[in-house]
C-alpha cells in the first residue's frame, strides 16, 4: 500500500494539494473518500471535474474506497479525506500504512494542534491509537515542511 | 535616509503586505518586487535604479506562490531592501538584490505573527458575541488587525534598514565583488527553477533561443511584449457573458457591487490560524445581512453564521460569495437551517481554491509580471506599467464578473467557471511566452549592464550554477 498517500484536509482539492502535493508526489489520481459529497450528484460532479490537468479525480464513499484499495493496483494514488473519523473508519475496513494531516480548520471542541490544524481530544486519541497500529501519522502542512509525527503511547 | 523616508517606507510595506485596502489587486501589482522597487525608489528619488533593483529580486521570486498562507519569503520586503541598498550604497541591481536576499526570511515573521496574532481578534470577538453584544464585525476584521499590521512593518523596515547599514558598516558591501557573482547565482537558479517546474519540453530550447537571439541581434524586449499581447488578444477566449438582475427581492445590485468591495478589499485581513479568511467571510455579508434582517441581534447571528473556518482563492472563487448570498435570501423566506448553506460553502471553497491558484498565482501573475520584468530590465521604464495595469484589470475582471453570476445564475457557473479555466488557451500557451520572456530578460540582464571584462567569469558561474542546478534537478528524479 505504499503507493497510496493519504492525507486529511478538510478543504480537499484546494491550492496546496493542487499546486504543491500533486506535482510532489507525481500522481495522476486523486481519490476523494466522503460519505456526503458522493451522495451529493451536484457537489460530486463539481469535485470530479476540477482536478488539474492530467489528473483524474474520483469521488467515492467510504465503503467504496475500502473495496476499491483492496483490489491490489500498482497506480499511484493520492486519497483524500475531510475528517479524522473518516480515515479512522477507513482504517479498520482496509490496510492503511500512513496518514498525512494537512488541514483541519478549528471548530467547537477542538483546540490548535499545530498552524492549521485543529484537533479535539477525541480526533488526537484516534491518530493516537492508529499510531498505535503501525501507522505512520505526521502533520505536514506541504511537502516541504517539517513532519510532526504523531506516535502512539 | 531621513525621518519621512522611514515613514513613508512604512506605510507604502504595510499597504502592499496587508493586501487590504488595495482592490485585491495589491498583491498582483505593489506587492511584487518591480513594484515595490520602483515605489522605494521613488520616496528615495532614484526611480530606474529601485526599478531594477526590484526587477531582480522579481526574477529570485518569479516562482513564487502563496497557498493559504504558506510561503518562502517575503519578496515585497527584500525588493524595498534591494532598492534602498541600490540607491545608498550605490549598488549594482545584481548585488543589491544579493544583499537584500536575506530580508526576505525576517518578513515571513510578520505573517507567522500575523496569523497567530490575529487569533487573538477572533477570540475577542467570538466572546463579545457569546456576551450578547452583538460585536460589529468590520471592527475585528478590517480596523484592528489593520492597526496592528502597520505597527508590525513599520518596526520591520527600521529593523530591516538599520540592520542593513549597520551591515554595510561593517562590511562595506562596494569592497566586496563577491555579492555580484551570488546575484548570478540566486538568478539562474531561479530561472532554472521554474524553467524545470513548467515541465515542457520546449520550453529550455525557446529560453535558449531568445537569451541568445536576443545578445546577437538585440532584439528589443517591446516587440516581444508587442507579439505576446497580440497573441493574448486573438487566442483568449471571448465568452464574456453579461448578467441581468432576474432577482427582484431586498438585495439591489448596488448591494453585491457593495459587498464585492469589501470582500477584495478585506479578504487577508484578519487573516488567522484559526479561521483564515472566515472573519473576512462574515464582514462582506455585513451590509446583505442588514438588509435583509431588521433586528439587531439577528443581523449579528447571521453574520456570525458566516465567521466559520472558510479558505479560498479570492478572485476566482467570488462565485462562491454571490451564490451564498442568493442561499441567504432563500434561508431568509424559507426559514431554513444555516447548515445547508455551511455545507456548500465548505465543498466550494477547495475547488475554487485548488483552481485558482493554479490559474491567478501560477500563470496569471508569473506571465504578466515577467513581462514587465523584461520591460523594465531592456531600459523601457514606462512601458513596465501596461503589463502590470493589464494583470489588475484581468484580476478584477475574474472576480467582479463571478461575484455577479454566482448570484444570478447560481451553482450551474461554478461547473461553467472550472470548464473555462481549464479549456483557456492561455494556460496552454503560457510556457513557450513565458520562456520567451524569461529568456530575453536574463539575457539583458547578465550582458547588457555590466563591465565587459567580468563577461568570461560571468560565462563561467551561469554554466556552473546550471549544471549544479540540472544535476540536483536530476537527482530528484
Amino acid at each position: 500500500m505504499n503507493n497510496i498517500f493519504v492525507r486529511i484536509d478538510d478543504r480537499l482539492l484546494h491550492g496546496q494539494v493542487v499546486v504543491s502535493w500533486i506535482p510532489y508526489l507525481k500522481v495522476n489520481e486523486v481519490v476523494i473518500a466522503d460519505d456526503e459529497y458522493a451522495n451529493d450528484e451536484f457537489m460530486r460532479s463539481l469535485i470530479e471535474s476540477s482536478g488539474p490537468e492530467g489528473v483524474k479525480v474520483g469521488v467515492k464513499t467510504i465503503d467504496e474506497t475500502a473495496a476499491f484499495l483492496m483490489d491490489d493496483n500498482e497506480r499511484k494514488i493520492l486519497l483524500l479525506l475531510r475528517s479524522i473519523e473518516g480515515i479512522n473508519e477507513l482504517a479498520k475496513k482496509t490496510k492503511i500504512s500512513s496518514i498525512n494531516i494537512g488541514g483541519v480548520g478549528a471548530a467547537k471542541g477542538r483546540k490548535r494542534y499545530y498552524n492549521s490544524i485543529h484537533l479535539s481530544d477525541n480526533e488526537l486519541n484516534m491518530l493516537k491509537d492508529m499510531a498505535k497500529d503501525n501507522i505512520y501519522v505526521e502533520v505536514r502542512i506541504l511537502p516541504k515542511d517539517k513532519a510532526i509525527v504523531i506516535k502512539g503511547n | 535616509m531621513t525621518f519621512p523616508d522611514y515613514f513613508l517606507l512604512s506605510i507604502f510595506y504595510f499597504w502592499a503586505s496587508s493586501t487590504a485596502l488595495s482592490l485585491g489587486i495589491g498583491y498582483y501589482t505593489i506587492y511584487r518586487p518591480i513594484m515595490a522597487g520602483m515605489i522605494a525608489g521613488l520616496i528615495l528619488k532614484d526611480v530606474q535604479k529601485g526599478m531594477l533593483a526590484g526587477a531582480v529580486v522579481n526574477i529570485i521570486y518569479i516562482d513564487f506562490v502563496s497557498t493559504g498562507g504558506s510561503f518562502k519569503g517575503d519578496q515585497c520586503l527584500t525588493a524595498l531592501i534591494a532598492a534602498i541598498a541600490s540607491i545608498a550604497f550605490n549598488l549594482h541591481p545584481l548585488e543589491a538584490a544579493a544583499a537584500a536576499f536575506p530580508f526576505g526570511f525576517l518578513g515571513i515573521l510578520i505573517w507567522k505573527y500575523r496569523l497567530k496574532i490575529n487569533n487573538i481578534f477572533v477570540h475577542i470577538y467570538e466572546k463579545k458575541y457569546t456576551e450578547n453584544k452583538a460585536p460589529d464585525i468590520s471592527v475585528y476584521d478590517g480596523l484592528l488587525p489593520q492597526l496592528l499590521l502597520l505597527l508590525m512593518s513599520s518596526l520591520v523596515i527600521i529593523t530591516a534598514v538599520l540592520l542593513m547599514f549597520l551591515l554595510n558598516n561593517l562590511i562595506n558591501f562596494n569592497n566586496i565583488g563577491v555579492l555580484y557573482y551570488i546575484g548570478i547565482i540566486l538568478v539562474v537558479i531561479s530561472a532554472f527553477n521554474i524553467l524545470h517546474k513548467i515541465n515542457n519540453k520546449y520550453n529550455f530550447i525557446i529560453f535558449a533561443s531568445i537569451f541568445l537571439a536576443a545578445m546577437l541581434f538585440d532584439i528589443r524586449a517591446y516587440i516581444l511584449f508587442i507579439l505576446i499581447t497580440l497573441i493574448l488578444i486573438f487566442k483568449t477566449d471571448k465568452n464574456i457573458s453579461f448578467v441581468k438582475n432576474k432577482f427582484t427581492g431586498k438585495i439591489k445590485k448596488i448591494d453585491l457591487v457593495y459587498s464585492w468591495f469589501i470582500w477584495m478589499n478585506y479578504s487577508h485581513s484578519c487573516y488567522s490560524y484559526e479561521r483564515l479568511m472566515g472573519l473576512a467571510f462574515a464582514h462582506s455579508m455585513k451590509n446583505i445581512f442588514k438588509k435583509l434582517y431588521n433586528n439587531k441581534y439577528e443581523i449579528s447571528e447571521a453574520i456570525h453564521n458566516h465567521t466559520e473556518f472558510f479558505n479560498t482563492e479570492p478572485n476566482m472563487g467570488t462565485p462562491i460569495l454571490g451564490y451564498i448570498i442568493s442561499l441567504e435570501e432563500e434561508r431568509k423566506i424559507k426559514n431554513q437551517s444555516f447548515e445547508n448553506i455551511s455545507y456548500i460553502k465548505k465543498g466550494m471553497m477547495g475547488i475554487s481554491a485548488g483552481l485558482g491558484d493554479s490559474f491567478t498565482q501560477v500563470i496569471l501573475a508569473p506571465l504578466f509580471v515577467s513581462m514587465a520584468v523584461m520591460l523594465c530590465l531592456d531600459k523601457s521604464y514606462y512601458l513596465a506599467f501596461i503589463p502590470v495595469i493589464l494583470l489588475a484589470v484581468l484580476i478584477l475582471y475574474i472576480s467582479y464578473k463571478g461575484f455577479m453570476n454566482g448570484y444570478f445564475k447560481g451553482k450551474e457557473f461554478m461547473l461553467q467557471r472550472i470548464k473555462d479555466v481549464k479549456q483557456s488557451k492561455l494556460k496552454i500557451y503560457f510556457p513557450y511566452m513565458f520562456s520567451g520572456i524569461l529568456g530575453l530578460s536574463m539575457s539583458r540582464l547578465l550582458f547588457n549592464n555590466i563591465r565587459p571584462l567580468e563577461n568570461i567569469f560571468t560565462l563561467l558561474i551561469i554554466i556552473f550554477a546550471s549544471v549544479f542546478t540540472y544535476m540536483r534537478k536530476k537527482g530528484e528524479l
